[in-house]
């Protein structure tokens, strides 16, 4: 990587990459595949009140596995609609964080639930809280140098509901216009991110009864796939059926 | 008269395991030796002024064989067409679409020849575009072909009666849009063109391979006889595939380097080659108090694109029959095709009705709330009787077809409780056949017993090759897999017009059995002249006959549809095809989102002979119906380029949106002029599909959207609108 830095690019899914490159967006000197670097992980581990996910977890191992169902609904939720199956058997957790899409499906429920993302160099290591992670459209706080070995999703250690929901143009297999997820604890207080409704997932708190002031946080714009005006009010359409969802899981 | 044994039945597709298992060799998997690679070079907006063209940097890199451009080609540079010799060869001097071809690079290799191209440099000037129908009727606009006068390409006048006279005691009047949207083709269009001995051989997955063997005869100034065409069944045709678009300039190219050479579209440059046209329709409609319709008023513009293609005869074909499958007292339609800088627009599945129809049946739907009357009961009204004439001087209604209307509301239970958020509606669709066309097979018998068919249809997934197999099977009495359908290349198999207006059942079909009953009466005159049983196994007769293991018996057969002198289309319809469509839906009113609950289809077909295909044939129709009512457009910036271009923002049904129900409906009253008395079938579901999806939404939230698609979006809008409007 040092070596074509830095003009190189990592591949691990290949999903967004593949299209960029055939499409000539991306034009690298080189393409590392990670897939078979040693100490590469394709596990999901819980240690000490963490969920560790690898940077080779594929959309559909998140999603078949237990204990992600258990701790983190909404991530599931949002996995299972990102691409169609046959992208999701190759589509990593830490790839979608990587492309850095405002519409990343993953992106609102791991802000919400806190991930922190393990961030490694050929030198060095550090740890940075996904909501510092984003930097603009396509454009996150990694290194030339670096790469995402692991997300860390903190356990709740008191009740909490999550949901994801969003808004496509057809029924599926498409990129979100919006998405929205939300976290509710018994005390009323809300986390919510939503994507495609700034130039990065944008992380807000709040409570029950703030929900209007929370949505008119974001700042959609007006393109092929949706207008400002009917994000906006998608947002807050969603923000209330994830909250009311979120609400029937706590009390479970 | 053959003994009707496979007729009527669902027989598997032939060459279905092949096509789904990913076998069978499309255009594109084809590898001729020696073959170069092309790639085209275009400038980045739809009008321009070309200056200068530079090739150096292009003709450096290692593989380039050939850089050609206007100036490389006879001049004046040929103009060519199916219809209209409007289209340059190559673009000379000017651009007049994002994506028309300025230059065109031959090299060893994709890679080198993607470079290559990557590096001639087009100096131009970009000029304004037309780019609506508001603009192309502006005269003050620029003319996208220099040498006319306006960009009215043609203009179309229909009707009868006297409809400024006629007296309606309800009138609605609307204005309705239609989309551009492309075919979506899963199977790239792709092409070879090589030079040969005898002139010059083309490949191309192409729907009608007569039509580009006259077309590329033509450009080359060459006799027919020199050109011949190999169609290889293509992947989806929908129209898109139906007429030539740059085998002329392949040709050439071929020519010039004297090799063969390959061009393969990506999907971008696929939706920057076909198209269906859009449209603005202004109906006025008048009713008298019980809801018959006293006259239609109706103005049609379609856009077309930069050059007619088969544009204006879409636009009179469906612009006659506009009004559906009504009586109308009275009629007046003023139809254009519009020139615009944009993708030529071309057959598409339909052939213009689809635009049509969106209005004329959200007609029906308004003035029936108007008059209070029921919308299947206002359609019941105006229906016409079996055998009515309902066009002066036409094919009068061949079908029964208010069975198929009232079939369909019972289908979808029409009278029954809907709770909230929920609507019925249902639509009917009408379609002229093909006019003055000709097709003509032969069957061979060979000498043991097995037969081949040899028929200029294409078989692009409808299911032609296994339709003309059981006539063949029932016709000869042999078995289908003793029959194979010979298909696409235009020196083995005799002349066909077309695979579309869905014709190739009737028309091939009949001409098929022609061609059966010659080798029958051949086989009659072999028993007499030997003096044996004429019913004797057909390898013994010809065994008796020619010795053993030669000979063989060739049946030629051909149909046509009648040309009629002063026939505003050539000719009469031959048949109708007609499908009554109704949609049960849930909105949710908070987000637009629609849910197909329920999607009853009725087609009267006359004859199904293959009850599989003709099912699945409406039903892929309906759902590609779906697209153009729910989601599809092709949207332009300023400059004329399409914003989404690729399968990323130009969003087609996937199976997801495929109703919960969807239930297909035959009327079989053995009333068509094909095999067993079988009308065409296959577009059925793009004529009525939009209306009756607009009027259940209409009816489960109350808002009325004239401009497809219907967006969730769309639908969100127009409900804040409303609101806005209520507290008013």
């Amino acid at each position: 990587m040092r070596e074509f830095a830095p003009d190189v690019r990592l591949l691990a899914g290949g999903t967004d990459l593949m299209v960029r490159l055939r499409s000539g967006r991306f034009r690298p000197n080189a393409v590392v595949d990670v897939k078979r670097v040693s100490g590469w992980s394709s596990q999901i581990v819980e240690t000490e009140g963490v969920l560790r996910i690898g940077a080779g977890v594929t959309m559909t191992d998140l999603v078949a596995d237990t204990k992600v169902q258990r701790h983190f609904p909404a991530l599931v939720e949002a996995a299972s609609v990102v691409g169609s199956i046959q992208i999701r058997n190759r589509a990593t957790l830490a790839g979608n964080i990587c492309n850095a899409s405002p519409a990343a499906d993953t992106a609102p429920p791991l802000l919400v639930c806190g991930a922190i993302v393990n961030i490694a160099s050929a030198w060095d290591e550090r740890r940075l809280p996904l909501h510092e992670f984003f930097l603009a459209p396509g454009k996150t706080a990694l290194a030339p140098s670096e790469l995402v070995e692991s997300l860390d999703l903190p356990i709740p250690a008191e009740p909490v509901g999550s949901s994801f929901q969003r808004i496509t143009r057809r029924r599926g297999v498409d990129l979100a216009t919006v998405n929205l997820s939300c976290t509710l604890n018994a005390a009323g207080e809300v986390r919510m991110a939503f994507g495609a409704a700034a130039p990065i997932p944008l992380l807000v708190n709040g409570t029950v009864a703030s929900l209007e002031e929370m949505t008119a946080q974001a700042r959609p714009i007006s393109d092929i796939r949706g207008g400002q005006d009917y994000r906006q009010a998608m947002l807050l359409v969603m923000a209330r059926r994830a909250l009311e969802i979120a609400r029937g899981r706590l009390s479970r | 008269m053959a003994e009707s044994k496979w007729v009527g039945q669902s027989l598997g597709r032939v060459g279905g395991e092949d096509r789904v298992t990913g076998r069978q060799k499309f255009a594109a998997d084809l590898r001729i030796d020696n073959t170069l690679q092309v790639k085209f070079v275009t400038v980045d907006c739809a009008r321009a002024r070309i200056i200068a063209v530079h090739t150096e940097a292009a003709a450096a890199v290692e593989g380039v064989r050939c850089i050609l451009t206007a100036a490389d080609l006879p001049q004046p540079v040929p103009k060519c067409g199916p219809a209209y010799d409007d289209r340059p060869v190559i673009a000379v001097g000017e651009t007049r679409f994002h994506g028309e071809p300025v230059v065109a690079v031959a090299a060893e290799t994709e890679d080198a020849a993607e470079r290559a191209a990557s590096l001639v440099r087009i100096e131009y000037e970009e000029l304004p575009p037309v780019l609506t129908v508001e603009a192309a009727l502006d005269p003050a606009s620029p003319l996208v072909q220099d040498h006319l006068k306006s960009n009215v390409l043609s203009e179309h006048h229909f009707g009868w009666g006297d409809v400024a006279a006629a007296h309606a005691d309800c009138v609605i009047e609307n204005d309705y849009t239609f989309p551009m949207v492309t075919h979506f083709a899963i199977e790239p269009h792709a092409f070879i063109a090589a030079p040969d001995p005898d002139g010059i051989t083309i490949w191309s997955p192409i729907q009608h391979p007569y039509v580009l063997r006259r077309v590329v005869a033509t450009a080359l100034g060459w006799p027919v006889a020199r050109v011949r065409i190999i169609a290889p069944d293509p992947g989806g045709g929908f129209g898109g595939k139906g007429w030539p678009k740059v085998e002329p300039l392949l040709a050439f190219l071929a020519l010039r380097v004297g090799r063969p050479v390959r061009y393969v579209m990506s999907l971008e440059e696929t939706f920057q080659a076909v198209r269906r046209a859009s449209a603005k329709v202004h109906a006025r409609t008048g009713f008298d108090a019980t809801g018959r319709i006293v006259f239609q008023d109706l103005e049609a513009n379609f856009l077309i694109g930069a050059y007619a293609d088969i544009g204006p005869r879409v636009v009179s074909k469906a612009s006659y029959s506009a009004c559906g499958p009504y009586r109308a007292q009275n009629a007046r339609v003023v139809s254009r095709a519009l020139l615009s800088h944009t993708t030529p627009s071309t057959a598409f599945r339909g052939f213009g009705t689809p635009q049509a129809s969106w209005a004329v049946e959200s007609q029906l739907n308004e003035a029936a709330d108007r008059l209070g009357l029921d919308r299947v009961e206002i359609r019941r009204r105006n229906v016409p009787d079996k055998d009515e004439e309902f066009i002066p001087n036409e094919t009068g209604a061949d079908g029964n077809w208010r069975e198929a209307l009232e079939k369909a509301a019972a289908a979808i239970a029409w009278e029954t409780p809907l709770g909230p958020n929920q609507g019925r509606g249902i639509s009917l669709g009408l379609k002229s056949s093909s006019t003055a066309s000709a097709s003509f097979a032969l069957v061979r018998l060979h000498h043991d017993g097995s037969a081949s068919v040899l028929s200029g249809t294409s078989d692009m997934g409808q299911g032609a090759r296994t339709v003309f197999t059981q006539i063949v099977a029932d016709e000869l009495g042999i078995a289908p897999d003793r029959i194979v359908v010979v298909m696409g290349d235009t020196s083995v198999v005799p002349f066909d017009s077309s695979t579309s207006a869905s014709r190739s059942t009737v028309f091939m079909g009949n001409a098929i059995i022609k061609a059966c009953e010659h080798v029958r009466s051949q086989l009659a005159e072999i028993a007499t002249e030997l003096g044996t049983d004429p019913e004797l196994p057909h390898e013994t007769l010809l065994r008796a006959y020619y010795g053993s293991a030669r000979g063989e018996v060739i049946g030629l057969g051909s149909a046509r549809s009648a040309y009629v002198a002063g026939h505003p289309l050539g000719g009469k319809s031959a048949f109708w095809e007609m499908m009554a469509a109704a949609a049960e839906v849930e909105v949710d009113p908070e987000t637009g989102m629609v849910d197909i609950r329920k999607l009853v289809l009725v087609s009267d077909i006359g004859k199904a002979l293959n009850p599989m295909q003709v099912e699945t044939q409406d039903e892929g129709s309906a759902v590609m119906g779906l697209g153009h009512t729910l989601m599809e457009h092709l949207i332009l910036d300023d400059h004329g380029r399409i914003r989404n271009l690729g399968a990323l923002d130009y969003r087609i049904p996937t199976i997801e949106d495929i109703p919960a129900q969807l239930h297909s409906f035959l009327i079989e009253n053995g009333d068509g002029p094909g095999p067993s008395g079988a009308k065409g079938a296959g577009e059925g579901g793009l004529l009525s599909i939009a209306a009756a999806v607009g009027s259940a939404i209409n009816q489960a939230v109350g808002v009325a959207i004239r401009d497809l698609p219907i967006t969730p979006e769309r639908i969100w809008q127009a409900i804040q609108k409303e609101q806005t409007h209520g507290r008013q």
